[in-house]
């Protein structure tokens, strides 16, 4: 399990990487009907799907999500919340544009995800055992090692979206780095983006 | 009242200088990642409140677009990491280095710098440790300055102090010195060749109140430049010469 342990809040984040991912239309669908379902028994359906799916070949770097994570937890903590929760707070900081419906089909878990990465902000008491096991009650996936993200970044993707394609030739670890620090700094400027 | 997020990250962070504008601090959002460094713009009580949010909440959002803009074009700028418009916090990559307006020996700036590296400008000949020639260091800025105006940003207080040297990450490093622009508080976009050449005049008058005997580094950083601008540059240069 990765922890994100900032300075400035008590909010932890924990993260697991699944690759591959044997459900993902599966767990789309469980999210959308969560939504629906009322009382208590929506509640805990709610509670069960409590994450945020991160569409994981999107992502370039750790700092990459801890950004995305950072800025949700800064937005939420401030009432400016541009979506409903702070998990879904993580997939619009993630892309570049204010369409929320575009943030979520491209960042968000989707019928084709073959890797997600799974996250949840919640406090420093959390036990990370609890966390991990509810996680992979919801994800039928092989989890694997953080590292493994530098395997799994669809790099061509990031270019497109992002709108790289012109400024970015060349597939080389400096031509990477360059990517990823862009990448990172879209997220952590969105709530300023024109 | 708790304290803001932001707050509790300054209270947790390292002051580095301070300014009229804005306070400087060395941070580290999180445990695991590489310090950052933070530009808070504190609240200024004799604006009012709501002008000075707005004031606060526009510079920092015109930082961090401009920014974005060099680094999508490959202009040597430091990478944002975190921004809190509402604080008026922005959080950008610390870059490990020195100012060039110290690697030139120039002199010191008043008062307001809290110093905390104080120590490692002693050295005899500091830009050795960078393996660049003063030369090659004005090519450098030449260059970085003509990228930046290609893509029609303009600086708005180029200076010695707000260009940095970053360090090598070995000695045997073949990776050539990096010249970074930093503080883009002042700085606005415009295809003007006026701005351009306001820019540079700018930076002129900055090399020659701060570093004694400057003309034939200006001469170098403007060769350099040039070059870069290529057709851009006699209309910019004619203005320049105007004064």
């Amino acid at each position: 399990m990765e922890s994100f342990r900032f300075s400035h809040t008590n909010n932890v984040a924990f993260a697991l990487l699944f690759y591959p991912v044997n459900n993902p239309g599966k767990i789309k669908q469980r999210i959308i009907d969560a939504a629906k379902v009322e009382g208590t028994e929506g509640d805990h359906e709610r509670d069960t799907v409590n994450f945020s799916f991160i569409e994981a070949s999107l992502i370039t770097s750790r700092l990459h999500l801890e950004t995305a994570i950072n800025q949700a937890i800064i937005a939420d903590s401030q009432g400016s919340l541009r979506t409903k929760t702070a998990h879904s707070e993580i997939l619009f900081a993630l892309n570049p544009t204010n369409n929320i419906t575009e943030a979520i089909r491209r960042y968000g878990v989707s019928d084709k995800s073959e890797s997600l990465l799974v996250v949840q902000i919640t406090d420093s008491s959390a036990s990370v055992s609890d966390v991990e096991i509810k996680m992979k009650e919801v994800v039928d996936g092989t989890v694997v090692p953080f590292g493994e993200l530098a395997t799994i970044t669809e790099w061509d993707r990031v270019k497109k979206y992002h709108k790289l394609d012109k400024e970015v030739r060349g597939k080389g670890e400096e031509t990477r780095s360059f990517i990823d620090n862009i990448v990172i700094s879209s997220v952590a400027m969105k709530s300023v983006i024109q | 009242m708790a304290l803001s997020l932001s707050q509790s990250l300054i209270r947790a962070s390292l002051p580095i200088s301070q300014g009229a504008e804005a306070k400087v601090y060395k941070a580290q959002l999180s445990e695991t990642s590489l310090p950052i460094l933070l530009k808070y713009r504190f609240q200024k009580h004799y604006r009012h409140p709501s002008l000075d949010n707005n004031l606060t909440r526009t510079r920092i959002a015109g930082e961090a677009r401009a920014l974005l803009k060099c680094l999508r074009s490959g202009v040597n700028v430091p990478g944002i990491r975190m921004v809190d418009a509402a604080e008026g916090v922005l959080g950008i990559e610390w870059i490990e280095g020195q100012s060039l307006r110290k690697l030139l020996g120039g002199t010191e700036e008043e008062g307001d710098d809290l110093d905390v590296e104080a120590t490692d400008t002693e050295l005899e000949n500091p830009l050795k440790d960078y393996g660049v020639s003063v030369e090659e260091l004005m090519k450098l800025v030449g260059i970085e300055i003509a990228k930046m105006h290609k893509i029609d940003v303009i600086h708005g207080d180029l200076t010695t102090s707000n260009m940095m040297l970053r360090r090598p990450k070995s000695v045997e490093s073949t990776l050539a010195a990096e010249l970074v622009l930093i503080d883009f508080g002042l700085s606005y976009q415009s295809t003007l060749t006026e701005d351009k050449a306001v820019d540079l005049y700018v930076l002129e008058r900055a090399f020659s109140s701060t570093h004694p005997d400057s003309e034939p580094m200006f001469a170098t950083v403007l060769v350099a430049y040039a070059n870069v601008m290529d057709k851009d540059w006699p209309a910019i240069r004619n203005r320049l010469e105007d004064g």
